[in-house]
């Protein structure tokens, strides 16, 4: 039973993740981008919870509304790229055929490239708000979740209640929506657990660049972009807590993932 | 040659073998059947010390003044590499299938008993000649290689080494009929040319009928019945051997 | 069989490598500016009307894009990647002045992610419900988890700011004062952080396959024939290691991703700072040329891998897949 214990504390870790950050501006008695430049550099006190940054505002309430943002960024970027993987995926695997080798071999081809690379070829045009950010994200993130659905497709097509569904005459988006792809939710679901944490990842890594959520709004990555410099001068709180909070989120994601990944095995090993 | 004296066998607390005794003599062909689920693979892995984890046996297996369910690993090594050698059900996947056929055969054959590559060689084309085996096939994968084929190689190595007693689990299951037969035909061989004691487990009867000189019959975890092949077959004791013997003709 | 396979692989490397080219190709065509400019940067200010028509009519600007498209690719394939606009420098001299810095960071990291993995993998994976094995699983999660660059950060507070003892940002050059030995100074953080993030889980990969190798039937019968325990386990690594490379291949482009940041934090000379630095600065030319290189590089790692399974796997050579 201690895998199921594991399973619901990583849960709830990242539940009161989410709730604090979706609480930002009851939780911090200061505006995530107050500035009081007589407070510059404050250490960790009474005062402010975490210290303050280079411009005097409250490093909490800027590890909150990052938090916000950061989150929002990553699910909105996930929910487009499961919409996405799942069209093709689906397509792919449903037809089949030529069809299906031309769509793979695209993928395969795709999947090679770093999508860094990718990403950072659309920022040089396109930066812009955190929208336009959840976007990119979104469109070079659905790989995975396509060829997951794609094989889950194949598999269940070959499914009894599916192949008893078409001798019925059932209408074709109801085998494909209501028995094809409700029974691949659990695979998909996983992989977009995965794919949640890459996004954070990846919008965290952006921003940490300079390149990513414009500078005015807080992200976890933007405080760590300029933590870069406030940790040669020895302000190590500003670096510290953002990636304390993005290890933990990501920490948490991850075991939940694993715990749902393969439930009889891990059951056996423990 | 091998006494085997209250033998029981558990996992998890569910007793997969009660008690069992039973005795091979050196030099015969003795045949455990049962059917699947009756734990005469079970005893088969306890002797050779190669019970899944989690499985715990007790009781006596008394092989050359050893007791085998006793012994350290080590020592328990030392007897496998030895005086034994053992022939599995499922010959197809009893090599490693990305190694070529000639390391594998070396090892279970001319390193066992400590012969140089030069003289596994030779001996083994010899052999592998007489089984009906081109000598080619030491530079092919397992993969490439039938599963009728892959047993061929499997006695090959029991040839090879002369074993004081050889294990064949379920040895032809896996094999057509005409495979069978020959298969069989080597085992009997091997024991009337170099006199090596063979323990035999099958759920055939016509096998044990061919090949074996005694017999022992297990039924669920539990020895019913042993003696000569001969005897049992005339006049059998046990309800549950009389049914089986019916059921064959 | 074998140069069908290699074949194949190659074609699959083009298609990879087109579709960069593509990526490339979109951002000349959406730069602001015309794409003359683009490709010759901050220099085009200086071409005069005649030499202006004369790069109108190499890349066919009043061709379809397609044939644009062409002319381009034919003078990238030559070497030709344009000017730099800040640094006014050919990009191929500026590419070739990095590659180096990269394939050392990526080479060194990779070798001791791999010779870390199959050490760490082998004692877990091995010894199946042990300490190892069960601690293995768990660190290689939380080690995973951590943003390399993050960790990086805390090197540098710790090591950089805190003990002095390790240079906190650029390259150091072979040809400086310090030679080897400096350079030695600069890699140990960017190294260190690239490593410890990613070898947990690489090990934990080799871990589960040999374990699940473990139970293969081959194994029992080996071990019941009393044959060496150091044969069996180097024929259950040597089938293992298949799937291992398989997941190497399959994470190297995300690989790749995360030392460009981490190039960009420590400044460490590379292709990634390059590519980023292009990025911010919208130096086009520089930007596509780093993209192409770096499509290029993990092509040909591909490549190698490709070829290691193909020498490891017999299954492969002799074109049975079953």
């Amino acid at each position: 039973m201690r895998p199921q214990k594991a399973l619901t504390f990583w849960c709830a870790v990242l539940g009161i993740i989410v709730i604090l950050t979706a609480c930002a501006s009851f939780l911090s008695s200061y505006g995530p981008n107050d500035m009081n430049l007589d407070e510059v550099y404050v250490s960790p006190g009474e005062d402010h919870l975490l210290g303050t940054d280079h411009l005097g505002r409250d490093v909490f309430s800027r590890l909150l509304e990052g938090g916000k943002v950061t989150l929002t960024v990553a699910s909105v970027s996930v929910l487009l790229s499961l919409v996405i993987g799942i069209l093709y995926g689906g397509i792919s695997g449903y037809v089949g055929g030529a069809v299906d080798t031309v769509m793979m071999r695209f993928l395969e081809a795709l999947i090679t490239i770093p999508s860094l690379i990718i990403i950072l070829a659309f920022q040089a045009f396109m930066q812009g708000g955190m929208w336009s950010m959840a976007l990119i994200i979104g469109i070079t993130g659905w790989l995975v979740t396509a060829r997951i659905v794609r094989s889950e497709f194949i598999r269940l097509k070959d499914a009894e209640f599916v192949k008893m569904a078409t001798m019925f005459g059932t209408p074709i988006w109801k085998i494909l929506f209501g028995h094809m792809l409700r029974n691949s939710v659990p695979a998909i679901f996983i992989v977009t657990l995965f794919n949640f944490a890459g996004a954070i990842f990846i919008e965290v890594s952006l921003s940490f660049l300079g390149i990513g959520v414009p500078p005015a709004i807080p992200s976890w990555g933007n405080m760590l972009y300029y933590a870069q410099n406030d940790i040669l001068i020895g302000a190590w709180w500003i670096g510290l807590f953002p990636g304390v909070m993005i290890f933990v989120t990501i920490l948490a994601i991850n075991f939940i993932g694993e715990a749902l990944k393969n439930p009889e095995r891990r059951r056996l090993d423990a | 040659m091998l006494k085997v004296d209250h033998l029981s066998i558990e996992i998890g607390g569910k007793q997969i073998v009660d008690k069992s005794s039973f005795f091979v003599p050196r030099g015969k062909i003795t045949s455990i059947i049962g059917e699947s689920g009756s734990g005469k693979s079970m005893t088969v892995s306890a002797l050779l010390g190669i019970l899944p984890p989690g499985a715990k046996a007790t009781g006596k297996a008394v092989f050359n003044g050893k007791n085998l369910i006793a012994v350290s690993d080590k020592e328990m090594g030392e007897i496998r590499k030895a005086h034994l050698f053992t022939i599995f059900q499922d010959a197809a996947n009893s090599f490693n299938s990305s190694v070529k056929m000639r390391h594998q055969l070396y090892e279970f054959s001319g390193r066992r008993t400590g012969d140089s590559s030069q003289q596994f060689q030779m001996k083994m084309k010899a052999i592998l000649d007489e089984l009906g085996l081109s000598a080619e096939i030491v530079e092919q994968y397992p993969f490439e290689l039938s599963g009728g084929m892959l047993q061929r190689c499997m006695i090959a190595c029991a040839l090879y080494v002369e074993p004081d007693l050889l294990i064949a689990d379920e040895p032809t299951s896996a094999l057509d009929m005409v495979l069978q037969q020959e298969f069989i035909g080597l085992l009997k061989r091997l024991n009337e040319k170099q006199g090596t004691t063979i323990l035999l487990i099958t759920h055939d009867l016509d096998i044990v009928a061919e090949a074996a000189h005694e017999m022992i019959v297990m039924r669920q975890g539990e020895v019913v019945e042993t003696g000569n092949v001969m005897t049992v077959f005339e006049r059998p004791e046990h309800p549950y051997t009389r049914r089986l013997l019916e059921s064959r003709f | 069989m074998t140069v069908k396979w290699i074949g194949k692989r190659m074609v699959m490397g083009m298609i990879v490598l087109l579709i960069v080219s593509f990526l490339s190709f979109f951002i000349m065509h959406a730069a602001p500016g015309d794409p003359a400019a683009a490709f010759y940067g901050g220099n085009a200010q200086t071409l005069n009307a005649a030499e202006k028509e004369r790069i109108s009519r190499v890349f066919s600007l009043d061709r379809p894009v397609i044939a644009q498209y062409g002319t381009w690719l034919a003078e990238t394939v030559k070497g030709n990647f344009g000017v730099s606009y800040k640094e006014g420098r050919p990009v191929s001299t500026i590419l070739f002045e990095r590659l180096p810095n990269t394939l050392l960071l990526f080479g060194v990291t990779m070798f001791f992610i791999i010779v870390g993995s199959i050490w760490l993998g082998t004692a877990a994976g091995m010894k199946a419900g042990s300490v190892w094995d069960k601690g293995l699983s768990t660190v290689s999660i939380v080690t995973s988890s951590i943003p390399a660059f993050w960790l990086g950060i805390l090197f540098i507070s710790f090591f950089a700011v805190n003990l002095g003892i390790l240079p906190s940002s650029g390259s150091g050059d072979i040809g400086d004062e310090g030679g080897f030995w400096d350079k030695l100074r600069y890699l140990i953080m960017p190294a260190t952080v690239i490593i410890l993030t990613h070898v947990g889980i690489y090990a934990r990969f080799l871990q589960e396959s040999i374990k699940v190798e473990s139970r293969n039937y081959y194994v029992t019968v080996a071990r019941a024939n009393g044959i060496a325990e150091r044969v069996i386990r180097k024929g259950i690594l040597r089938n293992a290691s298949i799937p291992y490379l398989n997941y190497i291949g399959m994470t190297i482009p995300s690989f790749f991703g995360g030392s460009i940041i981490v190039e960009s934090l420590f400044s460490w000379a590379g292709l990634g700072q390059l590519t980023v630095k292009s990025v911010i600065t919208k130096d086009f030319p520089l930007l596509m040329g780093g993209i192409l290189l770096t499509g290029l590089i993990v092509v040909v790692s591909l490549f190698v891998i490709d070829l290691i399974m193909y020498v490891v796997n017999p299954r492969l050579r002799k074109g049975d897949v079953r």
